[in-house]
């Protein structure tokens, strides 16, 4: 599938070839590096782990489990190999092998294996992640070039889902996630911290998000990473903060269902994490008022 | 637009960009290797300015491919050529070689402090005082050439071509110079190759016929290493990287290393052996398998030549094969674990563990010896030859994961011209104490030319530095300040060493990015050559100007070997009467000198199979080509050659002997691949071995004299050596049995990984990492001492000592002390100015030192260390140590081991605290005691003369670099004690 893995080179630095590839895809005017990096190294990182681990962090046992498919198709998985640009470009070569295998087994085979790494690694994580797009790059940005972009992708993955069919079980990456714990109960969890892994939260929670977050309840914002300025928000007004995060997380929730009918189980696992997230964060923030 | 039709528009694009032989998506860097520059856009290569920040300038770069040129590996370089100076602003890997894949170590980017070296040579140079005084002067290079090619064609005419000898460090291009030698009729060729490798070579060369391995490591199952082989080894960028593949890939790796180096830190199991105990624990592994059944009994059946030992050793057995297992079993019945633990202190358990992992691997076994144990014990050819046999009984041997002779994994081209066999036999390169040395006993020369067995009237040293490099450098020292001895010596060489200071003429040639030469080595199971070249004659050529000469490009009058060679060949015969021109002749215009293009140009037209049709592809020719792309690969998965059925037109009235070697009047088909190879004996009749019988069909087999693998040597056998004619132990002259109680052996073959001998010191990157070559001495022995990190030791060795620093460490066994022998330059004049070259001496990192001779005593003493001074370079203001380390190798006598006349480099010595007056980097010799004791080794000798079972001097099969016309090849009275 030529075009998915187009796509996925998009998701890198772009070169002289990004011009070609954006004309050949319609996608109008090519970005610059100033919009890349303010999109892919400052808001939506491009790496599955950061979606699917339960740290939220790059690395761990989301990346293995991709490296894990790579080594069961009996290839050398790559030093990163839950990059967006990578999975992508696997994707099309497990298409280009079963377009070129021999017999009707193999080619069977092949299949199996696009369908799999489809649902478990890409449709996972994916369309949620494409969908943060429509509002951090909105067609009237200087980043509108990667809201077309997030668009053609979401459109081609789902055309993709339509062509192999549904998976009947949940992907293991959701399966396996651990929810989001109450920090009443938990003992040194790094509850910050948790917050930032969408995997946990069902909410995929960016640095303008922060910021936002920020200026509407009138607390200063620091610049750093996001548990920085997490903890930061916090220490100003706990209450108010995750009161803000709550409705955020509902409207998430609510979003996610509303693709239920499309995505399945996977919107409903979403859906459900940022349900209880938004309900947890609403207790917090009424304890927090109280106290 | 829908779907699908972008789908197919963008797969139309990729196939029509990729068929133009472009690149359709960016550098993939997260699925292969960093994003390297596609190569569609090398001639204009645009990067910002990192200076300039936060502007954006931008700077525009030539790529142009080269080889690296610090050690052996050859790996590939990209040279970035900034287009407006003309001139290298940085290497990095080049992604299209097959061998270094893009990667490479800290020594590649280094080569351009090389470049920019503020002492580095520019110009000719003669000495106008005494030799070694220091005094030079600037010469053209038609005066250095006319005097040279004078003195050689003198030395022709009055037939004393044994004093014309050329002496190689870093050898260039694959038989380019012994080609010439012998073009000259000279067997002058001298490798420092007994100093070096020739150990592990004889282990190899008398199993397979080939004198050089190559595992197969990315593939393995289990790695089995005698080296610090990921750190420092020979090929250790392109192997190490393969290595560490497999070890992702869950391969177990085995390090037999007395040292906790790099490489130990990364085994699964890390064998800290005694030194010279490595071929016991090789044979307790072996006598495992045997004793337990895992061997491949099927391919030892087929491949070894049990049927020749049976005959020779047990001649009353019946020649089955179920008798030679029986045989074989009692072989090795006493290399038990606990007789090999013994020896090498490692515990038994710990070696049957080894030994069932190596049993695990199946045919996915690859192996490597090159230096280490095979360098410094006597005997050490053992060791390659007994890690062999467990390649051999696993027959693991040319298959995937396992171990190939290199000669299949190496392509050499065949030249424009092939040269005639020299008539005479050079005595002090092969002499006659030494018929089964491997390569020429190099280290020996001095003490044969003190003994009056040959004078030289023209000595070459070419990146060669025997005076630092070489054990007992003062008797190299004594040698070259004697005219009588050394009628003139020209050092061909970038940079000032140690033995440059005692030349007559000291003579520039380039670097890495500065000559051309051909390249292919065994990095993996596929055949590359690799092409090395002037990257700024590539430029000027890209750009469109004529060069016609390398000196046009480089800095000063730098000059690349090949020029040299074929210009001073040329002048040596100016009116064709000694029969050198042909070889050195254009065949576009005959009566004109050859000229690199021409000389590249036929080899990669004719001689690379598939290399014109791929540069056709690009619409190259094949010369453009290799300067585009700087390698290319001939073959990949080369199989097992010896299983190859040969084709009926090659045999044709065969013979064979009673052990199915077959031979043939069929004429040979023209050699494709010149890799070298043993050359075995044609039979009686004048026939030429073509290959072995086996189920019936004539094979390939191997370049043996039986065309087996041999595990019985009848070449061994038959030159004397009867007791070592299988693979077996030999104990070192390190083994404690043959040291006092209050020696130790002091290890000295390691490398620094940043490091390459003399090569890299004139790299300011590689100098500031790593500049110093403590002691290792193992915590508790330092405790006894009273010795701690940093404190003054004295080291005594047989003929003298040294005074180094201490480096207190549990990473070496006790009873072991360590040395790297990279460092401890030195200079004798300070601040002495040369014309038009700077200074005489290389200040990053030698120190000043003073000689001092009295009698046969010998002293060298530390003037001064390094120190920042004022260049074109502003980093060496910038230079912050002054300690370059001791050079040892001065007090370590010559120990030609007996068979394979390797150096056998462990020293036994012992270590105490300095005494009074004793200053960092002393050093006191005994030249004396250095003679008695070359002659306490020849003892051990069994010559030619006594032992020769043909009239021979040396087994004509034998790999040899230029080789004899066969009549030189007897020995002068034949038959009077053979």
């Amino acid at each position: 599938m030529e075009l998915i893995r187009a796509l996925g080179a998009l998701a890198e630095p772009p070169g002289p070839e990004t011009a070609r590839l954006a004309e050949l895809l319609d996608l109008g005017t090519p970005p610059d590096e100033a919009a890349f990096s303010e999109i892919f190294l400052f808001q939506l990182y491009p790496y599955a782990s950061v979606y699917l681990g339960p740290e939220g962090m790059l690395g761990g046992e989301a990346r293995d489990r991709i490296a894990g498919f790579w080594r069961a198709l009996d290839l050398e998985p790559p030093p990163e190999p839950d990059h967006l640009a990578v999975m992508l470009s696997l994707y099309g070569r497990l298409a280009e092998l079963e377009a070129q295998a021999e017999g009707e087994t193999a080619q069977k085979g092949w299949r199996r294996a696009r369908k799999a790494f489809l649902w478990e690694h890409l449709l996972s994580w994916l369309p949620f992640y494409l969908t943060r797009f429509q509002d951090l790059a909105p067609a009237d940005s200087e980043l509108a070039f990667y809201g077309r972009w997030a668009q053609l992708l979401q459109d081609a993955l789902r055309a993709e889902a339509a062509d192999l069919g549904p998976q009947a079980t949940l992907p293991l990456h959701l399966r396996e996630a651990p929810a989001l714990e109450d920090p009443r109960k938990a003992s040194g969890e790094n509850f910050l911290g948790a917050l930032l892994s969408p995997v946990r939260t069902g909410i995929i929670l960016v640095r303008s998000d922060l910021q936002q977050a920020g200026r509407e309840l009138g607390l200063g914002g620091r610049i750093g990473e996001r548990a920085f300025v997490l903890k930061a928000l916090m220490g100003q007004d706990s209450s108010a903060l995750l009161r803000w995060l709550a409705s955020w997380a509902r409207q998430v929730s609510k979003s996610n269902s509303e693709k239920h009918s499309l995505d399945g189980d996977i919107a409903s696992f979403w859906a459900r994490r940022a349900e209880n997230t938004a309900s947890l964060l609403t207790e917090l923030s009424q304890e927090a008022s109280d106290s | 637009m829908d779907l699908k039709k972008l789908n197919e528009r963008v797969s139309a694009s990729r196939q029509e960009t990729e068929a133009r032989g472009e690149t359709f998506y960016p550098g993939a860097s997260r699925i292969h290797l960093a994003s390297f520059p596609p190569k569609e856009r090398w001639d204009d290569w645009v990067e910002l300015d990192s200076k300039a920040w936060p502007r954006r300038k931008e700077k525009r770069f030539m790529l142009v491919p080269t080889t690296c040129f610090n050690c052996e590996s050859a790996c590939g370089l990209l040279a970035y050529v900034n287009k407006d100076s003309l001139q290298v602003a940085k290497f990095e890997g080049n992604p299209e070689h097959p061998g270094s894949r893009g990667r490479n170590c800290a020594k590649g980017p280094a080569t351009l402090n090389q470049l920019t070296d503020p002492d580095r040579i520019l110009y000719p140079l003669k000495r106008v005082g005494e030799r070694g005084e220091g005094k030079w002067k600037r010469v053209s290079w038609d005066e250095a050439l006319d005097d040279l090619a004078g003195r050689i064609r003198k030395a022709i005419q009055e037939k004393r071509q044994g004093e014309v000898m050329y002496h190689v460090g870093r050898p260039g291009e694959d038989g380019f110079t012994e080609r010439l030698m012998a073009a000259w009729g000279v067997d002058g060729h001298n490798s420092h190759t007994n100093i070096c490798s020739s150990g592990a070579r004889a282990g190899y060369q008398y199993w397979t016929g080939i004198d050089r391995p190559s595992p197969d490591h990315a593939r393995a199952k289990v790695i089995f290493l005698v080296s610090s082989h990921l750190e420092a080894g020979h090929y250790f960028n392109p192997h190490a990287q393969r290595v560490m593949e497999a070890k992702k890939n869950g391969a177990k790796l085995i390090v037999l290393d007395t040292r906790l180096s790099n490489t130990a830190t990364h085994a699964d199991y890390w064998l800290a052996t005694q030194p010279g105990s490595e071929a016991a624990v090789h044979l307790s592994i072996a006598n495992h398998l045997i004793q337990t059944g895992q061997y491949n009994r099927e391919f030892v059946e087929r491949w070894w030549n049990w049927k020749e030992y049976l005959a020779e050793v047990h001649p009353g057995l019946e020649a089955t094969y179920e008798n030679f297992e029986r045989m074989l079993a009692a072989e090795y019945e006493d290399y038990s674990f606990e007789m090999a633990s013994q020896e090498s202190g490692i515990e038994a358990d710990t070696l049957r563990e080894v030994a069932e992992t190596v049993a695990s691997a199946g045919t996915r076994f690859s192996t490597h010896n090159w230096r280490s144990a095979a360098a410094g014990n006597e005997g050490g050819w053992q060791v390659s030859r007994t890690l062999f046999l467990l390649n051999a009984l696993l027959g693991a041997v040319a298959t995937p994961g396992g171990m190939y002779p290199n000669a299949w994994n190496k392509f050499v081209a065949r030249p424009i011209h092939l040269p005639r066999h020299p008539e005479h036999w050079n005595e002090l390169t092969w002499p006659n104490e030494y018929p089964l040395a491997m390569n020429e006993v190099s280290f020996l020369l001095p003490h044969l030319v003190k003994e009056g067995r040959g004078q030289m009237d023209v000595y070459f040293t070419r990146v060669y530095n025997p005076v630092w490099t070489n054990p007992d450098g003062f008797s190299w020292l004594e040698m070259l300040r004697d005219e009588a001895k050394v009628g003139l010596h020209a050092a061909l060489t970038p940079t000032w060493n140690e033995t440059a200071y005692f030349a007559d003429y000291v003579l520039p040639m380039g670097h890495s990015s500065e000559r051309h030469d051909i390249h292919s080595y065994e990095t993996h199971d596929g055949q590359w050559i690799g092409f090395r070249q002037p990257v700024l004659r590539a430029a000027r050529e890209r750009l469109g100007d004529k060069i016609t000469d390398t000196r046009q490009v480089n800095p000063g009058e730098v000059w690349e070997e090949n020029e040299f060679w074929l210009d001073l060949s040329w002048r040596i015969d100016p009116d064709g009467a000694l029969g050198i021109r042909p070889f050195v002749e254009s065949r576009k215009q005959p009566g004109e000198r050859l000229t690199v293009d021409e000389y590249y140009g036929f080899i990669f037209e004719n001689s690379v199979p598939g290399l014109p049709e791929k540069a056709a592809e690009e619409g190259l020719e094949p010369l453009d080509f290799m300067r585009r792309y700087g390698a290319f690969e001939v073959a990949q998965g080369m199989g097992q050659p010896f299983e190859e059925v040969i084709p009926s037109a090659e045999l044709e009235d065969l013979a064979e002997d009673p052990f199915g070697r077959v031979f043939t009047r069929a004429p040979a088909p023209p050699l494709v691949n010149m890799a070298p190879m043993g050359a075995p004996d044609p039979d009686s009749e004048g026939r030429r071995v073509v290959g072995v019988r086996q189920d019936g069909k004539v094979l390939r087999g191997f370049p043996t004299p039986s065309g087996r693998l041999e595990f019985y040597s009848s070449t061994l056998a038959s030159w004397g050596w009867k007791e070592y004619a299988i693979p077996t132990y030999i104990r070192s002259h390190v083994h404690p049995e043959n040291m006092a109680t209050d020696q130790k052996v002091l290890i000295s073959t390691f490398r620094l990984p940043v490091q390459i001998h003399t090569r890299s010191a004139n790299a300011k990157w590689l100098d500031e990492i790593a500049h110093t070559n403590p002691l290792w001495i193992h915590t508790g022995e330092a405790a006894a001492l009273g010795v701690g990190t940093g404190d003054l030791v004295r080291v005594e060795t047989e003929a003298g000592y040294f005074v180094v620093k201490a480096w207190v460490t549990e990473g070496i066994k006790p009873g072991v002390v360590a040395c790297s022998h990279h460092m401890g330059r030195w200079k004798i004049h300070d601040d002495q100015q040369v014309e038009g070259s700077g200074e005489e001496g290389q200040r990053q990192m030698m120190a000043t030192v003073s000689l001092d001779q009295d009698g046969a005593q010998w002293g060298l003493r530390r003037k001064a260390g390094a120190k920042a001074y004022d260049s074109s370079d502003p980093d060496t203001k910038r230079i912050w140590w002054t300690d370059v380390g001791v050079h040892q190798n001065l007090t370590f006598p010559v120990h030609p081991d007996p068979i394979s006349g390797m150096h056998c480099w462990h020293q036994a010595v012992r270590v105490t605290r300095a005494q009074p007056g004793d200053r960092y980097g002393d050093i006191s010799v005994d030249a004396d005691k250095m003679h008695q004791i070359y002659h306490a080794w020849l003892t051990k000798t069994r010559s030619a003369t006594a032992h020769s079972p043909d009239g021979t001097r040396r087994p004509r099969w034998l790999i040899r670099p230029v080789k004899p016309v066969k009549a030189a090849c007897l020995l002068p009275v034949q038959g009077s004690e053979a």
